[in-house]
């Protein structure tokens, strides 16, 4: 903008009234251009690369690892599952960061609300570490790989009898082979290196929590929205349904489906999330039933609101306190289901997540435990940090419950 | 109208809701292939001869040729009368493999319900009691922690420890001992300890903030100001209050670690309860075993849910049975 100081009768009204019929706001913006990239994207990995890299190096990998940053050197597969977590991080960031950047002075008021609660704070800065080493860190680090040499390397500063490892990549100390920096959490009876399947299984989780927000969140909505507004026979049947599914064992159901279909990470966090939205689609219904009564909501209506616009911004933000609470619950629980799968071994056996960890190592127990504990504590923290946020949100992002404590 | 009205239509309810499962279930067991007739295929290409007729074969032997909509008959009516075939692995009709694996299920099930439905809520009304004191901080970190530690993970650690250092207990579950013994009770005091600390936090906490609620109510203050001790206060006046909303949330949240967590509990220890048969026919690919334990767990979820409904409304009159 060269020219800022507008003055009044030089604004075009007819341009700003066409703007607010569009709602062209600065995250959607972002949220567009990010998808067309990534559409970019996916088309030259769907149709250069998918396609044609069998071909071009002349083996046959029957299209199963096809590198899409060949190009550059970067060896590395994007799948199904990078795509979506990519698309969820864009709206993460467009929906949920840069609000919050936007309105600094709500920022500042829930922050300073948030920064009270300790166990909270400790607890966000868990899950920001786990996210960020998650997200860049398997782009840097190499996948864990099996190499018996290296086989039961204890962590640093633990020891463990010569007899285990073969090759003690530390000090041998009093026939004991002891921790060094080179596996620096230690390594499984197959030689696999722990911290790089902690680092590699971060990132499961994180998309694991990403990917299944955005279904729940998008469909419950969705669903909320419809059935309140629609009322009647529509309400009575989509509500019913969430009867059903609140009280249908999603477990079992996971185990038949996984029976039927075989195991795999995306099947898991699509079915997981295609039956976990009852309770985001109950708040929503319920505000936007509640909402709609209210003085403010009809004054909006009156002077030409479209229904859309009505619930993406009156009812959406009314009901976002109640679902972020909803979703920080929800978020462990998959998590913790993701790893008692692996730990059944009937998960995703292709992936390198904290259950198959778990699983591994119980067998060395007795004289290798590290295996199952360093997975085991990382996932105790994790589900422990959601549940301290969640808790945490509740109190902060509810001024009801603000006012009843300080009566 | 009223309250009978209401029963029988929640009743109803609960039967319609059984159909529909049964119907998802259908639905996904035939839009998938069969594992048994792509075994015979399989096995049919492997020994050279041709997998085509092989699987006419199967399909006919598992009378899969018929139309689809007479097979769906014959299942919805052999699931309602209890006719739910032959589990292969155990060479037993399922229902009868099912009973055998609900004896050592209620065994651990039934202490544990017992035992989470009573401390829960007393602990929380007591953190309540004694709010932002050190007892209240450390009920509350209990609670968290039993929450948060995935029962599996806990489970394992505790076998550890008191399984292979201590040798306190048995390493895998004894089957033979009698159910009233103190052998049987030593065995399961470790996997009921897992499940009721996993199940104990949200109850704790739940009571604990309703509880809470009441601390300054004006009964509360009645009662204090006729001379009523503490104790009698909380026990008599607070807790009733704090049950009802509990009641509305317990049963379903319980089942939902019945039917997760427990399985979990039982491949650990090694108890061949229900969780661990539906697990064992998982993986040695018994069909018939899957689906009469998926529709067994499914079933006890549906009338638990029912159960707790009717328990909501005879205890809270208040509840008003118009807009249900």
């Amino acid at each position: 903008m060269a020219t800022d100081r507008q003055s009044f009768d030089e604004i075009d009204w007819a341009q700003i009234d066409e703007e607010t019929e569009r709602e062209i706001s600065p995250n959607f913006i972002i949220v567009a251009v990010g998808t067309a990239l990534m559409g970019l994207v996916w088309a030259f990995d769907y149709f250069f690369v998918t396609g044609t890299y069998d071909a071009a190096i002349g083996m046959d990998f029957g299209n199963q690892y096809t590198p899409t940053f060949q190009f550059i050197g970067w060896g590395y597969d994007v799948t199904q599952l990078d795509w979506l977590f990519a698309f969820s991080l864009l709206l993460f960031g467009a929906y949920m960061i840069l609000p919050l950047y936007q309105n600094p002075r709500m920022t500042k008021y829930y922050w300073r609300d948030m920064k009270r609660n300790r166990p909270a704070m400790a607890s966000l800065g868990w899950l920001l570490f786990i996210f960020v080493i998650g997200v860049i860190g398997p782009a840097v680090i190499k996948a864990p790989t099996v190499d018996l040499m290296t086989k039961y390397q204890p962590p640093m500063f633990l020891e463990i009898n010569n007899i285990y490892p073969i090759n003690c990549a530390g000090d041998v100390v009093g026939g004991a082979c002891q921790g060094s920096l080179e596996h620096p959490l230690g390594t499984t009876g197959d030689g696999k290196d722990i911290f790089r399947i902690i680092v590699y299984g971060m990132q499961i989780s994180m998309k694991i929590g990403f990917i299944a927000t955005l279904f729940v969140v998008t469909i419950g909505s969705i669903v909320g929205t419809v059935a309140a507004y629609a009322g009647g026979l529509v309400d009575e049947v989509l509500m019913r349904w969430v009867d059903i599914q609140q009280s249908f064992p999603t477990f079992i159901l996971y185990l038949l489906i996984l029976y039927i279909y075989g195991a795999s990470l995306f099947l898991f966090i699509v079915l997981f999330s295609l039956f976990s939205w009852e309770g985001t689609a109950r708040y929503v219904r319920s505000n936007a039933l509640a909402k709609t009564e209210e003085e403010y909501i009809k004054a909006v209506q009156l002077s030409g609101a479209s229904t859309y616009r009505v619930i993406r911004s009156h009812i959406m933000p009314n009901s976002a306190s109640s679902i972020v609470t909803d979703i920080t619950l929800l978020i462990p629980s998959f998590i913790l289901f993701e790893a008692q799968f692996a730990f059944l071994g009937l998960g995703d056996s292709t992936i390198p997540s904290w259950g198959v960890l778990i699983a591994q190592g119980r067998s060395d127990l007795a004289f290798a435990p590290w295996i199952t504990l360093i997975p085991g504590l990382f996932l105790f923290f994790t589900i422990l940090a959601f549940n301290f946020l969640g808790d945490a949100l509740l109190d902060a992002l509810n001024p009801e419950a603000d006012a009843e404590a300080e009566k | 109208m009223g309250m009978e009205w209401y029963i029988v239509r929640r009743v109803a309810w609960a039967a319609i809701v059984t159909f529909i499962i049964v119907t998802i279930t259908w639905g996904l067991m035939t839009a998938a292939p069969n594992p048994q007739v792509q075994a015979a295929v399989t096995q049919a290409a492997m020994d050279g001869e041709n997998p085509a007729a092989a699987e006419e074969r199967m399909e006919a032997q598992l009378q899969l040729d018929r139309p689809l909509h007479v097979r769906f008959m014959d299942y919805v009516v052999g699931v309602y009368t209890l006719e739910w075939g032959w589990s292969n692995t155990r060479n037993e009709p399922v229902t009868d493999a099912l009973v055998t694996a609900l004896y050592f299920t209620v065994q651990y099930s039934v202490p544990w319900t017992i035992l989470t439905v009573l401390i829960g809520p007393i602990v929380g009304v007591y953190s309540a009691a004694n709010q932002y004191s050190w007892r209240d901080h450390a009920a509350t970190g209990l609670a968290f922690f039993g929450y948060a530690i995935p029962n599996f993970f806990f489970g394992i650690i505790l076998l550890l420890i008191f399984g292979v250092q201590l040798e306190w207990i048995p390493i895998v579950y004894q089957t033979d001992v009698p159910v009233f013994s103190v052998q049987n009770v030593i065995q399961l005091t470790i996997p009921i300890f897992v499940l009721v600390t996993g199940s104990i936090g949200a109850i704790m906490r739940v009571s604990r903030n309703e509880a809470a609620e009441y601390a300054n109510a004006d009964f509360v203050k009645t009662a204090k100001a006729k001379g009523v001790s503490t104790y009698r206060i909380y026990a008599r006046h607070v807790i009733r209050p704090t049950m009802v909303p509990l009641s509305t949330t317990m049963v379903g949240y319980l089942l939902a670690i019945f039917t997760g967590s427990s399985l979990l509990v039982e491949v650990v220890f090694g108890i061949p309860g229900l969780g661990r048969t539906l697990y064992d026919a998982v993986v040695a690919q018994d069909t018939n075993l899957v689906l009469g334990s998926t529709l067994f767990f499914t079933f006890v979820a549906t009338i638990g849910n029912l159960l707790q409904d009717l328990v909501y409304t005879v205890l809270d009159p208040r509840i008003s049975f118009e807009d249900r």
